[in-house]
Formats: structure tokens, sequence, C-alpha cells
């Protein structure tokens, strides 16, 4: 369904390398995009895949690649890349069993931190998070959407549950949503000349959260891409008051519309003492489980955070109104988003409900929940 | 600045030079760099490319700072050793979504070409419109000239102070072995380096030079190297120097990928198979489990997935988890399946509403899981009879699928007889899910099946 989804989306290029359990969307992208008079590739590892897809991207298309956490290992040199010179990309990041090549057909939340915090300074990258097969179709088109606004990598974290589990999904029934596409510099400027304020630089803003208007490698307007740190022109620069703007501008771009990139499922109960946040694949324990523990008259509400990164704050904060304690279930070994979030939570009681090896079920959430309240 | 000047009305501006005006060369005195970038300035000069149709794709290192050097052209400064990564994404998709017109052009130094050696390969297997220059001073430069993967032997260098050990790779040998279509090997104050790269770039494929260089700051003091012992050092390593492959008639990636993968017809949009407004089955007024095992090649996934098709057909919504052994080909088999009405959420079983095993290597994984323990005393558990072992909980019922579907078909015997039984599935729906994958077995298939209700 990721695949799908980013076909729907308009996605032209998608390079892969097979890797259990992303494969299926290296498969099927294989299999679809060349219908859809796209190119999808083999390409020899991990490390080409994403630079194929960066290229291709600088080159004007929208593009994807998809692995798990052995690969996704060795593409973080080239996702700071892309966070670095601003390329729009989508990256499909199905979660496997770690540390190392772990347990290749097992299910596991371990990948949340090692994929949001692959930059050096610990940039912002958003992380959409699927609980179903569904939303693997509308969560793709949305990160399209994201990367192509924001102009940098936007990660779809899936895992091996969702991924390698056959689904029902009626077709019919799916958004008829597409993604945006980046603007484009259409005026005509002549090629290689920078006016005083070089607005035409490839990196030209004015205020830091501005987003450069993007040209293609190949078009009417001079790319000067780079890696390096740089000035809003592309210059190679060491540490002008320009250049660290622009280091600045790469968060900044993100921050200051953090509250328009926010995807959550709420299912708030107002008289709520317990609040039970999740996402991906324990989240859908986690539902039936609060929805088992309200028949036994419990009162608790779901937070269901599809939107990791950036931190759906304000969201949080709804949700928590009113509430004595969080609960929060994930499938790695010692909460690591609730370490994220838990700063957001003031004085409430925060508990983690984790596991390893297998999925979180919904009477183990139920305990907690029931003996908690 | 001064513009570039305008002669020329047919092909645009005519252009005099790619570089910017008055460049301050970042390079060493001396520096092989200077003389390659000038030689690529006139190869582009020769050729009157449009300046946006040019990309260059540097690496890291020295040599990677070249892109500074260029005004009229689309610079591309990237990691080290993607460069050609990179380019070769900008390429393909250059030459299979846009206009084809793009000449992509990577600087990458010998260090550059040793980490990313990978993608040289590959981009020569692909024979992406690239040309790879790679510049060769035998040493990493700007980290104080460590020895590379291309230092000759007995090479002095800060990593080889007692002389280099290591005999170092031909790169030309290597990306011709790769398919390579265009490679040459030259030295940068070669008169004919103008030419070549002209060559190189105008090649419709993949083209890589190798360009014996000298680096002045740390090669040369420590080995006594001079401009004319460039080719000396050459011969002691056996490399062949001057044009060694001059194209191939393979066409590039982009033509063959256009003609013979971009030809299937364009796909219209999935109809759902699902049937609306249909009485639910039966057998289902809730969420209902089935774990199904048996051996690896005996189909009993595929089972499995067949009977969710007849679910899907009936309405429902249905989640199938299959596990087995990471080889694939032997041990157990299961499928994990969730029917319901109403959306599902957890998708893992722990105690089944029905459990069928159709093999001792299934019976194995069951009792390693501990499933057998968890039944409760409403599990319909329905094994085949060759499996002579006790099964303490559940309804236990054993039936002769093995022997009278023969063991591929046990499992859809299996789950069509139960589906039926139970009436989990609409009748119609399981028929049109099941009918055509027997094909030449639907007569043997069908008798069994009547011979198994008629006993049920």
């Amino acid at each position: 369904m990721m695949a799908e989804g980013a076909i729907q989306a308009g996605c032209a290029f998608f390079a892969g390398y097979p890797i259990t359990p992303a494969t299926g969307i290296f498969k099927a992208m294989i299999d679809e995009l060349p219908s859809r008079k796209g190119l999808a590739l083999s390409a020899p590892d991990e490390i080409s895949a994403i630079a194929y897809c960066i290229g291709a991207s600088m080159r004007g298309f929208k593009s994807m690649t998809a692995t798990s956490g052995p690969g996704w290992a060795l593409m973080t040199e080239s996702v700071q890349y892309a966070l670095m010179t601003e390329t729009p990309l989508v990256i499909a990041l199905v979660q496997r069993l770690g540390p190392s090549t772990g347990g290749a057909t097992q299910g596991s939340q371990g990948d949340v931190l090692l994929a949001e915090y692959c930059t050096s300074g610990g940039y912002t990258i958003p992380i959409l998070c699927p609980t179903n097969a569904r939303e693997c179709f509308e969560l793709t088109i949305l990160a399209f959407t994201w990367a192509e606004i924001l102009r940098m990598p936007v990660i779809v974290l899936s895992d091996k549950e969702i991924a390698m589990t056959t689904e029902s999904v009626d077709y019919e029934s799916l958004p008829q949503m597409t993604s945006q596409d980046r603007p484009k510099n259409s005026a005509f400027v002549e090629f290689g000349e920078y006016d005083k304020e070089r607005k035409n630089g490839t990196y030209y803003f004015h205020a830091l959260h501005e987003i450069p208007i993007f040209s293609p490698v190949g078009g009417s307007r001079k790319v000067t891409a780079t890696g390096s740190a740089h000035d809003k022109a592309g210059t190679l620069q060491k540490n002008s008051p320009e250049t660290i703007d622009v280091l600045a501008h790469l968060e900044e771009k993100l921050l200051w519309r953090a509250d328009d990139f926010v995807a959550v499922k709420q299912d708030l109960d107002p008289a709520a003492e317990t609040l039970v946040i999740s996402y991906g694949i324990s989240s859908r324990a986690a539902q039936d489980a609060v929805r088992q523990s309200r028949k036994s008259g419990a009162k608790v509400s779901m937070l269901t955070i599809q939107s990791l990164f950036p931190v759906p704050r304000k969201k949080l904060r709804q949700a928590t109104e009113g509430v004595k304690r969080v609960i929060v279930v994930e499938e790695n070994l010692r909460g690591l988003y609730r370490s994220v979030i838990e700063r957001y939570l003031g004085p409430i009681q925060v508990r983690g409900v984790n596991k390893i090896g297998a999925m979180i079920t919904p009477a183990e959430i139920r305990s907690v929940i029931e003996g908690a309240v | 600045m001064t513009r570039t000047s305008v002669t020329s009305e047919s092909f645009g501006p005519q252009v005099n030079s790619y570089l910017i005006d008055n460049p301050l060369w970042p390079f060493c005195k001396g520096c092989g760099h200077t003389m390659v970038i000038r030689r690529i300035n006139e190869a582009l000069v020769s050729l009157q490319l449009q300046p946006q149709d040019v990309a260059l794709v540097t690496d890291i290192g020295c040599i990677g700072m070249s892109d500074g050097l260029f005004r009229a052209i689309h610079t591309v400064h990237t990691t080290h050793g993607r460069s050609t990564a990179f380019a070769t994404g900008i390429a393909l998709a250059d030459s299979v979504l846009a206009e084809k017109k793009l000449k992509t052009i990577v600087l990458i130094g010998d260090g550059g070409a040793m980490i990313g050696l990978q993608h040289l390969v590959h981009a020569a297997m692909l024979n992406v419109d690239v040309t790879v220059l790679i510049c060769n001073n035998f040493v990493y430069g700007m980290t104080g000239g460590q020895g590379s993967g291309f230092t000759p032997e007995c090479f002095v260098t800060a990593t080889t102070p007692d002389g280099n050990i290591v005999p170092p790779v031909d790169i030309c040998e290597m990306l011709m072995s790769s398919n390579a279509a265009f490679v040459g090997r030259t030295i940068a104050t070669d008169k004919e380096l103008t030419s070549l790269i002209a060559q190189a770039i105008a090649y419709p494929g993949f083209a890589a030079l190798e360009i014996l260089e000298l680096c002045t700051e740390f090669a040369v003091p420590q080995n006594e190297l001079t401009g004319t012992k460039l080719l000396a050092v050459a011969e002691q390593n056996g490399w062949s120097m001057g044009l060694l492959r001059a194209g191939t008639d393979r066409p590039p990636f982009g033509k063959k990928y256009l003609d013979n993968i971009l030809t299937k017809p364009t796909q219209s949009p999935r109809k759902s198979a699902v049937r609306k407004n249909l009485p639910k089955p039966m057998g289902i007024d809730g969420p209902v489990s089935l774990m199904i095992v048996g051996s690896a090649g005996e189909k009993v996934q595929s089972a499995a997935a067949t009977l969710c098709q007849a679910a899907v057909a009936s309405g429902l919504r249905v989640t199938q988890k299959n596990d087995n052994p990471v080889t694939q080909g032997s041990g157990f088999s299961l499928s994990e399946v969730w029917l319901s009405p109403e959306e599902i959420g957890f998708t893992g079983i722990d105690r089944p509403d029905y459990l069928v095993i159709l093999s001792t290597d299934g019976y194995r994984e069951l009792v390693e899981r501990g499933v057998l323990l968890r039944l409760g005393n409403t599990t319909k558990v329905y094994i085949d009879e060759s499996i002579d072992v006790p099964v303490e909980h559940g309804k236990v019922k054993r039936h002769a699928y093995r022997k009278l579907f023969g063991p591929t078909l046990a499992a859809v015997g299996a789950l069509v007889h139960i589906a039926r039984l139970n009436r989990l599935v609409d009748s119609e729906a399981l028929d049109g899910a099941v009918q055509p994958r027997l094909k030449n077995d639907a007569p043997k298939f069908n008798q069994a099946m009547e011979q198994l209700m008629g006993k049920s």
C-alpha cells in the first residue's frame, strides 16, 4: 500500500535494494511504476539506492526508496545530504528487530530515534507512522506532500507486522488525495547570473523560515547544490553569518510551520483519568485494550500519533488535559518515543508498556490500564 | 564581472568560457587539478554545450572544490565517493523521465574513486550517460597526503612512511571488466587531454578517464616525482595508457529501459473486490481467528490467502500473518488469519478460534510456541489423521486431509472444509476464490470434498 500511495502521489523514480521486511515495496514499485511511465530499478546497495533517488529528485522528479534498519544505517549519510541540499525525498523505513541484522522477520519499533536523530546537528526530520495498510497509502501520499513543500527528506516509519501482514483494503473507499508538487522556479533568468541580493540563488530565502523555490538541475536557472556549509547562493563558506543563517533555516523552515505538519487520531473521553498514547502497530493493540477496558468501566482516552516528528505538542497538550496518568505503548525495550514526549507532559505520571520480540498484546496493555485506574 | 559574449543567434550565445572570471585557484602551485579544470573548460567550449545542459558533480577532497570555479553550468558538490552515484541518479532521471539532454560529468579523486568503487562499477554496468574524470594523484591531499588504493608500490606517503607494500588497483581494467563503454588513461599534461575529455563527454554512455597527476604538496617531495616521471610510474604498475576503449555498440540504460520496460500498457485504477450489502456469513458474529500450520512447500500460506480472498468477497475484513523459517523452503509454514465484520486491531492470535494442523513440522512449531497449552475448550482443532499425537485442549477432530487431497491441496481442502462446516464465508465467494486455483485438480478436489462433507 505504500507503493500504491507513492504512485498516486506521483512518485516517478524508485531505486531499491532487497531487505526483509521492506522488499515488498521495492517489488511493487518494480512491478507497477513502469506502467505509470516511471523509473524503478535495483541499486547495488542502499547507499547507491538513496543517492540515485536524490539525483533524480534534483533533476526534478518525486523519488522514493525503501529499506529496513540495516539498510537505513547505510543511508543516513545521504539523508543528511538531502537535508543539507534541500532535496525532497521519501524514505519508507520498515522496522525489524535490531540491533545489527537482528531479526529479519521479527517486528519492532526500535528505529524511532535512530531514524529521527540521524543528522549531525539533530535536525528535525518529519516521520509519519502508519498503523495499518490503509494508512500506509494515506501517509505515504502525505509524506510526498511534506517532502515537496518542505524540500527535505521525510520518513514513513512502518514495521514488519504492518508490511508483511496481508490486510483487506477497500480500494474504492480510498481517498482520492494526491500529493502537492514542489513549487518550481518558472520565470526566466539569464543562466548563471545572480542579482545583487542573489535572489536567483539556489538556496535563497529572505526570512529564516522561508523555503527556497526549487530549480531542477538541467533547468533554466543555474543550480549550485552542495552538502557543505554554504551561503544562500550555494557557495561554499566556512562560518559567515549568512552560512549560519542557512544552517538555522534548515530547522526553522519546519519548526515555524510545525502546527501544520501534524497527523494524530484522537479517541478522547472528557472524563478520562488515563491517556494511552501509542503509534504504529502497537496502537492497534492499544486501541483494542482501550475499548475492552472501557467496557469494564475504565475512564480512558487514546491518542494515536501518526506524525511522530515534529512532535505534535499541541495535540499532546489537548489530550492530556485533566488526565492523571499517561501510558505510552511501544514495541521497544526502553520506551524510545516516551523519552521524547515525557518532557512535554509536565507533572503527569508517565509509564510505558514495552516489550521486544513479539507484538504487545491487548491483554498486556489492559492490565496496565486497569491496574493504573 | 564581464558577461559571456553573444556571437551566435542560431545556437544560443557562443560560450567562450564556462569558468568564473579571474578565478582564485584553490590548488597548490603546480597541482594537476588546475590543468585538468582548464582542459575540461576547453573541452566544453569545443563542444559548445548549452550551460543549462551540463551538470558537474564533484566529490570530496581538493578536486571536489572545483565546482566553485565554474559559473555557467549546474554544479552539485556531493559527499565522499558518492559523486558518481548522485550523478547516476541525475542521468537516469534525465534519460528516462526528462528530455535526455543533460551531460553529467563527475570529478573525483583517487580517494573518492576507492571509497566509491561500487558506484563507478554500477554506473559502468548500467551504461548511463555519465563521464567520470578520475584525477589520480596517488594520495589524499586535503587530509595530509595519506596513501590511497591507487598509491603505487614503494610510494612514501603519510600512512606508508616506509613505502607502500600493497599494489594499487587498476581502475581502467576494473571498469572495462564492468562493461564500461569508453575508457582511457593519460596524464594531466597530455596535449590531447582536451580532445580526450571532449570525446568522453560527447560519448552517449558511460565514459571514464583516469588522469595521472602530481600532488606537489605531498606526492612530489617524498617520492622525487616529476611530471615526466608519471609515465614511468604508469609503466612500473603495468598501466596501459591512452584511449583503451572507444565506445561499444551497447545502448545506454535509458534507451534500453524506454524500449524494453516502459512499453507496458498504462494501468487503470484497481477495482474493489468487495461485494457490497451482502448478508454477513452465518458463522461470523464477531472477529474470528484461525491458525493453520503445515510444512514448507505445501501451499499452506497460499491456501490461507485463498480463504482470505473469499472472506473479502463476502464483505468481511481480513488480516493474514505468515511465518516460516528464514530460508523459506524447509521446515514449518504457518498462517494466522482474522476474519471480522469490523475493523481489525491486534493481528496476533493468542488463542485461536480455529486451529488446523496438517503436518508434524507444523505440530512441532505449535509446541515450540506453546499454542497447544493455551488452547481454550472452545477452540476447534482440525488435525490431519496422519499426525499421531495427543491434543489435550479444545474440540479435536481428525480428518484424512492429506490422504484425500494430497499434500499440496490438503491445506486448501482443510480450509474449504472448515469454512463450509462453520459457515465462515459466503459459499459462492468461496467457490469463486478456490476453483480458479485448482485448475486440472478441480474434479479430484471436488470429489474428495463431497466425500469429506458427506462424512461430517
